[in-house]
């Protein structure tokens, strides 16, 4: 068996929060020797959000969130106060295919480590800055946060109900999104440097990598002049195309209902009758109001009214098991518990469970894509903060360990 | 300068958002991709519009013409034994396959890597499907909506509290197409780099819903850490982080650290109530939300859009509008930065389309040709594998091509 894709690239990762580690997550996953430059004087933001196993926040080592996406990564942890860590920084910088880092821009510039200084000690790198508005223009120096990117993108101008004020998307879309395309983008110039030798700059926008994903609503504007209309989960060509509600679960948590929804698209007049059938009204799909898309689309209220009555009383895996037996595209609106008990992500081995220092073996979320020939893996669980220092130290940048003790001594290895 | 992908050439089989965006982003990076289109209908994209003065045209739907730049395109019924052995043909004279053949469909048909890597033992076969090609989902019929659903990521978004009546709410658009998309991409472009290194292909299969539960922020870990659901009905952890009405638009308020809200309390103008201690943290902010929610709207309400967008910038607090299709064709940054590209094509005429999601130092991102129409490089790439008018013509009366 061939070695994983990346195998042999190393990349020194100034990334934090969710953006940047969700780009480095991919590299790790395909075979990247992943190296994160932390400190504890400023730590990831995530490393400080919930959820913590006990539900309490007692250390940087702890938190779910941090544990999903740094995944098979090492933790180098440097104060960069000393110029000696600015110093093991550059050696490690030099070592590297691949230096990254998803700062406003200009910020990595005011640290010392700008694309022109890094250029000089490593010609051939492939370097990316993943900001929020792109290293050009006059808001580069805007600041962005993950949640304010996706209305900022024109995403939740286009999302909402019928009727109502514009919606998120629920999380930080852009960031992850921003974080894949960066990944795309590192590898197809590390595929450009084994063809040419030929190292490169790559500035990245997120607000632009979400515009990619909203298109369609972006020519209704340029090719017809109008703002599309909110129509909440209903679709122009499709109909029944939405979500109802199923029987909820028996508990509360947080004294919060735990509701359930299935989703039911039926794309054609056939689809339309297969499911008709499966809900015990088969006349329905030769009904006047019903028969058509046209008729569908006309008598919309009425037609959610009669899958939803059928739903209403009925379990999630119930109504999804019935509707695909029928071959009507159906499935649950699933939650986070859902998941994690989904029968068929577990027959895939899609979760990972790998030792981790403090919080032990936990489920998460792993790779989704397999690979016949360079299967990559999830290699271990998240580090704690600053986990690989002295490997890294004294391995790759070739310090003795008498001289990792004096840098620690004097707080440039927090 | 060539693009960093030109060297690569791609045969898709694809409909809709999913392989169709994932060869579009090798290809406007440089990759040669021959598109493969059911004969007389084409990609289901080609229905979607939206169309120039609302005249549906399989030639000019908005979303086919974006996701389709710079791929020439053939009409070929591979359903057909004829058919397949033309795209054997294809598939021999290139390096990666990508395609969304469903499996059921792909059994139907025969399209297996190992039927393909006897036509070309190099290849790389990408196959991005909703669920995979193993496991009881396998065969699921499946649509954009019931994937983002299944990926676990519609579950967060709708009316909240106050709504609980209102069903979670889907992201505008294609998102699960677009994430198999770019995963995909991201996975063959890979395959492709160590292709250069060992000579081999290989079989990438990507599930979409594994693509999208790779993307739930802290939500999922809430279960396996805590016992907990992240769910549309829950209160937010802190605030305000919510979108207002102003007097000529929507903005979004974004006060995520204590500073940021600081900030925002001196722009506003230090009112007496936001000393109140209901209102001294941002957890607390979020418990007394109710009380909170309606002083901010009553001030922000009659504030404009850009000059609060501005004014918070200025003192580095991240709200953002909330962009409508106008605000970004017309901003003065997206314009600077050149993002949106026009794009000349024979029948839908010229527009505005969204343009590089990076920018390469040294290599191009470029539009070189428009998306194809149904069939127009048949006589070209046929012809190229020998097939004379003769056969193309018989072919073309079997509904083949």
């Amino acid at each position: 068996m061939a070695k994983p894709p990346l195998s042999g690239i190393r990349v020194c990762d100034f990334t934090w929060v969710w953006a940047g580690p969700y780009c480095t997550l991919q590299l790790a996953h395909l075979g990247a020797e992943v190296i994160r430059i932390e400190t504890r004087t400023r730590p990831c933001v995530t490393r400080m959000l919930p959820p913590w196993p006990d539900g309490v926040f007692n250390s940087l080592n702890k938190s779910g969130y941090f544990n999903q996406y740094n995944q098979g990564k090492k933790s180098l942890s440097l104060n960069f106060k000393h110029p000696e860590a600015k110093e093991a920084a550059w050696r490690l910088i030099k070592n590297s295919d691949v230096v990254i880092n998803n700062f406003a821009a200009g910020v990595l510039e005011k640290m010392g480590f700008g694309y022109e200084e890094v250029k000089k000690v490593n010609p051939n790198v492939v370097m990316i800055t993943l900001s929020g508005y792109g290293d050009t223009g006059p808001y580069k120096d805007y600041v962005a946060y993950g949640p304010a990117q996706v209305p900022l993108s024109g995403l939740s101008a286009l999302t909402g109900y019928k009727g109502f004020p514009p919606m998120h998307a629920g999380f930080s879309y852009a960031d992850p999104n921003a974080g894949v395309h960066g990944a795309f983008a590192i590898i197809s110039a590390l595929f450009h440097r084994a063809k040419t030798g030929e190292g490169q700059y790559i500035d990245m926008s997120q607000w632009e990598c979400a515009m990619d994903l909203l298109a369609e609503g972006i020519l209704e504007y340029t090719m017809n002049g109008r703002e599309p209309e909110r129509n909440g989960n209903r679709d122009s060509l499709m109909a029944p195309h939405g979500l109802f509600k199923c029987i909820d679960l028996p508990e509360k948590i947080l004294d919060v209902t735990i509701d359930q929804w299935v989703a039911i698209v039926c794309p054609d007049d056939a689809e339309w009758a297969r499911l008709a059938r499966a809900i015990g009204k088969p006349e329905l799909a030769n009904d006047p109001r019903f028969a058509t898309l046209a008729a569908r689309k006309e008598n919309e209220d009425a037609l959610e009214a009669i899958v939803s009555a059928w739903t209403a009383t009925r379990r999630v895996a119930y109504v999804v098991d019935t509707l695909q037996a029928a071959g009507v595209a159906a499935g649950a609106c699933a939650d986070s518990k859902y998941l994690s008990e989904d029968k068929h992500l577990t027959e895939r081995e899609y979760f990972v469970y790998r030792e981790h220092l403090e919080v032990g073996k936990r489920q998460h979320c792993g790779i989704p894509w397999r690979m016949s020939g360079t299967p990559g893996e999830v290699k271990t669980a998240a580090p704690v903060l600053g986990q690989h220092t002295d490997e890294v130290m004294t391995g790759l940048l070739g310090y003795s360990s008498a001289e990792v003790e004096a840098l620690r001594a004097k707080g440039a290895l927090d | 300068m060539a693009g960093a992908l030109s060297s690569l050439k791609i045969v898709e089989v694809g409909e809709m958002v999913s392989a169709p965006y994932c060869s579009k982003l090798l290809a406007d990076m440089g990759a040669e991709v021959v598109k493969i289109e059911r004969p007389k209908v084409g990609d289901r994209a080609r229905t979607r519009g939206p169309f120039p003065g609302d005249q549906p045209n399989p030639e000019t739907s908005g979303l086919f013409l974006y996701l389709n730049t710079n791929k020439r395109g053939v009409t070929l019924d591979i359903t057909q034994p004829e058919g397949f052995e033309i795209l054997e043909k294809l598939v021999a004279g290139a390096d990666i396959l990508i395609h969304n053949v469903t499996p059921p469909e792909m059994d139907r048909v025969g399209l297996t890597y190992a039927r393909m890597q006897r036509a070309n033992p190099k290849l790389i076969m990408t196959s991005i499907l909703p669920f995979g090609l193993t496991g009881p989902y396998r065969n699921y019929r499946a649509e954009d909506l019931t994937i983002w659903c299944a990926g676990g990521v519609c579950v967060l978004n709708g009316g909240g509290p106050e709504h609980p009546e209102l069903p979670p709410l889907k992201t505008a658009g294609h998102q699960a197409g677009y994430q198999g998309g770019v995963h995909g991409a991201t996975a063959t472009v890979a395959a492709a780099f160590a292709q250069l290194r060992d000579g081999t292909g290989q079989h990438i299969e990507v599930s979409v819903q594994e693509s999208i539960a790779s993307i739930l922020e802290m939500t999922f870990e809430y279960w396996p850490y805590m016992k907990m659901i992240a769910t549309r009905l829950g209160q937010k952890p802190l605030q305000p982080v919510e979108t207002m009405q102003c007097k000529d638009g929507y903005i979004y308020l974004c006060c995520i650290e204590e500073h940021q809200w600081r900030n925002f309390v001196e722009i506003m103008g230090n009112p007496e109530w936001a000393e109140m201690e209901i209102f001294k943290d941002r957890l607390v902010r979020a418990l007394n939300w109710d009380a909170l929610r309606p002083m901010l709207e009553e001030w922000v309400s009659q504030q404009t859009v850009l000059d609060l967008y501005r004014k918070a910038q200025a003192k580095r607090v991240p709200f953002a509008p909330v962009s409508t299709m106008g605000d970004l064709l017309n901003s003065e940054h997206l314009k600077a930065r050149g993002f949106f590209v026009e794009i000349a094509q024979p029948v839908a005429g010229t527009h505005k389309y969204p343009g590089a999601p990076l920018k390469f130092a040294r290599t191009p991102w470029e539009i070189r040709m428009p998306a194809p129409t149904l069939g127009q490089h048949n006589a070209e790439i046929f012809g190229k594998l020998g097939m004379s008018e003769a056969r193309l013509d018989e072919l073309k009366r079997k509904g083949v091509i």
